[in-house]
């Protein structure tokens, strides 16, 4: 027998398939504000969220203070495929999550995913409308067949593995911020 | 008798730890520290107590149809053209990563956290060809360049303190031996992992949750160095153990809830990165590892399955936080780890379930709810049985004997009360009064307890 037939062989009682599943049924928490409860999540998180309709990208790297080049992803072009210098990159954010400040950034393939994590910073837009409760709505709303790597991202990177003193910038972004646009 | 006695001696090695005091008691605060963020974040969600229910039982489900999910999950997978590949043991599993990386011919490669991949000892494995293993996680690389091993599973190196660090970064990394702040530090890890992300030729990872109705899997970090070791080689291997698949992505929406309040405190975790398709021209390769689970699943400490390795366990245990992670001789210290530990081998791991004051503060902070103390308290029973611990063993049934009559228990009480306060200091605090050892002994009361309910009684 193979590695892969000795293991089902030893779980050979529980492989049949369930007939239901249990599931968290219970209303989950509400909040009467949306968007403040996210811009309070995400600053816990050491993020920051700006309302604004300015969103070009000149106005949102106003916001930042680095040097290197800004990529913004909702454009396209051959600057992209760069890895070195990158100062800030602007990325379009699905959804947000009121009770962790966490948002839905799916690139699909239309940006390489390294850019999430090697600019030194990173701005999210993101409709002010599209703000769920909690991570149960966040499940609903993904749809994963069209996805090959997405994440929820909640601040910058950050580290606490020296003596529990909190480090924002461990690996991947230093500042993060996520613009909110529209009612 | 010593040589039955089991290699792990949680005491003696908890010896070491406590003989300096000041650095034992940061690291008791440190950890009751994250306790406290833990218990804010969990109140701060009315529905906790229900999350925690149905993340037992939808724990409990997955174990009970484990086969299944995991054949689905196999087949979801592949159709997203990730490759699936099995390890019985340790043994195979690092020959697997080998081959993979053989393949690729990958030198140089950069992991992220993986209780597992030290369970299996992956990374000596790997340097042994000739392979370049860096642990990207910042506690994690701290440990290796100090040829150290994590002393807890969310924070690695929380038995250091940033002198250390400092000192093994001046080694290392050409830093200012004379700096130990943290912020220095961690900007000097910075440059120096990332030009190892830039030169790598593959990552590796592990998994958090897998999902076997979408066929993908979900990794969970704070520093972002799953996503950015991944994102540039062109060959991704993730190594689970068979336990952390999931139904679907539905229930990931129970424990991203739990898992970074449990762990830290914080809300969820910066980064909590979906895999679901190699990148364009890579491979993606996901191992998963039995290596004793399915034989675990099949005895009575089945339950442990369904941690989920937040650690909460280990900063709320008054054991742990004061005896530190090393002193259980074990990859995963703590509670979790004393019962896993147990489970695998009693007879080397037998003084762990004793390493515990019963408290069940674990199971009470524990998100997926395993009855840790309870089931220590059964490894007891287990463990007393091993030669070593056959005058222990004695003791206790002389105890029990005594008692059973109240009358002889009565009459040593009252010689007790008499003598002890009678008693030559030299006397009372030598070596075999283990409880008079960094302690006062508490003197007995003047009247025992049954002298004055009977007074009470007849008034
Ligand atoms: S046993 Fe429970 S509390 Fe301990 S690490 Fe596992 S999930 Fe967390």
């Amino acid at each position: 027998m193979n590695a892969r037939e000795t293991i089902l062989n030893a779980l050979k009682e529980r492989r049949e398939a369930p007939a239901d599943r249990p599931l968290f049924e219970k209303e989950p928490m509400r909040f009467d504000d949306l968007s403040e409860a996210f811009a309070t999540a995400l600053e816990a998180a050491g993020g920051e969220a700006v309302e604004t309709e300015e969103v070009s990208a000149e106005a949102i790297a106003g916001h930042f203070r680095f040097e290197g080049r800004i990529l913004d992803t909702r454009e396209s072009g051959e600057a992209l495929s760069r890895r070195d210098g990158i100062g800030l990159v602007i990325v379009e954010g699905a959804f947000g999550v009121a009770e962790n400040g966490a948002v839905w950034i799916d690139p699909k393939e239309r940006y390489p995913r390294e850019l999430l994590t090697l600019a030194e910073n990173v701005a999210v837009v993101l409709k002010k409308g599209a703000i769920v409760a909690t991570m149960h709505e966040a499940y609903e709303r993904i749809d994963f067949s069209g996805i090959s790597y997405a994440l929820f991202m909640a601040g910058p990177s950050k580290t606490a593995d020296i003596e529990q003193a909190l480090v924002i910038g461990a690996h991947g972004a230093i500042g993060m911020r996520v613009f909110l646009q529209g009612r | 008798m010593s040589g039955r006695c089991p290699p792990v001696d949680h005491a003696k090695n908890a010896a070491s730890f406590t003989a300096d005091a000041k650095r034992a008691h940061w690291h008791d605060e440190a950890l009751w520290f994250v306790r406290q963020k833990r218990d804010r974040a969990a109140k701060s969600v009315p529905e906790w107590e229900a999350l925690r229910e149905t993340a037992e039982a939808v724990k409990a489900h997955t174990l009970k149809h484990l086969g299944y999910y995991l054949e689905r999950f196999e087949e979801r997978a592949k159709a997203n053209g990730i490759e699936v590949y099995w390890a019985r043991d340790a043994a195979e599993h690092n020959a697997i990563v080998a081959r993979l990386l053989n393949e690729h011919g990958a030198e140089r490669v950069v992991k992220s956290k993986s209780m597992l991949t030290e369970e299996c000892g992956l990374n000596p494995h790997l340097e042994s060809l000739g392979i370049e293993v860096t642990d990207t996680d910042l506690g994690e690389r701290i440990v290796q360049l100090a040829g150290d091993h994590p002393s807890h599973i969310v924070l690695p190196a929380i038995h250091m303190k940033k002198e250390d660090v400092s000192r093994i970064f001046a080694e290392h990394l050409q830093t200012d031996p004379e700096n130990s702040d943290p912020g220095y530090l961690t900007r000097a890890a910075r440059r120096h992992l990332r030009r190892k992300f830039l030169e790598a030729d593959a990552a590796i990872t592990g998994v958090n949750f897998a999902l076997a109705e979408e066929g993908a899997f979900v990794v969970c970090t704070n520093e972002g160095n799953a996503d950015l070791g991944t994102a540039l080689p062109g060959l991704h291997i993730a190594c689970m153990g068979l336990e952390k698949i999931l139904p679907s992505a539905k229930e990931l929406g129970i424990f991203t809830r739990l898992l970074a309040r449990s762990a830290t405190g914080q809300a969820i975790t910066t980064y909590t990165s979906h895999f679901r398709k190699p990148r364009p021209g890579g491979r993606l390769c996901v191992v998963i590892v039995d290596n004793g689970r399915s034989r675990l699943l099949r005895g009575e400490y089945a339950k442990t399955l369904s941690c989920i390795r937040c650690g909460a366990c280990m900063n709320t245990c008054p054991v742990y936080r004061r005896s530190g992670g090393h002193s259980y001789g074990y990859v995963i210290p703590g509670p979790i780890g004393s019962v896993l530990a147990g489970a695998r081998e009693v007879a080397t791991y037998a003084s762990l379930p004793f390493a515990c004051s019963l408290c069940a503060s674990c199971d009470n902070v524990c998100p997926v709810r395993i009855d840790l103390h309870k089931t220590l308290y059964r490894e007891r029973e287990e463990a007393i049985d091993i030669p070593c611990y056959a005058g222990k063993k004695r003791l206790l049934h002389l105890m029990s004997w005594v008692l059973q009559r109240p009358r002889l228990y009565g009459l040593l009480m009252g010689a007790m009360r008499f003598l002890l306060p009678r008693l030559p200091r030299p006397l009372l605090y030598s070596r075999f009064n283990v409880w008079g050892r960094d302690r006062e002994t508490p003197m007995p009361a003047p009247r025992s307890f049954r002298d004055l309910y009977r007074e009470r009684r007849s008034r």
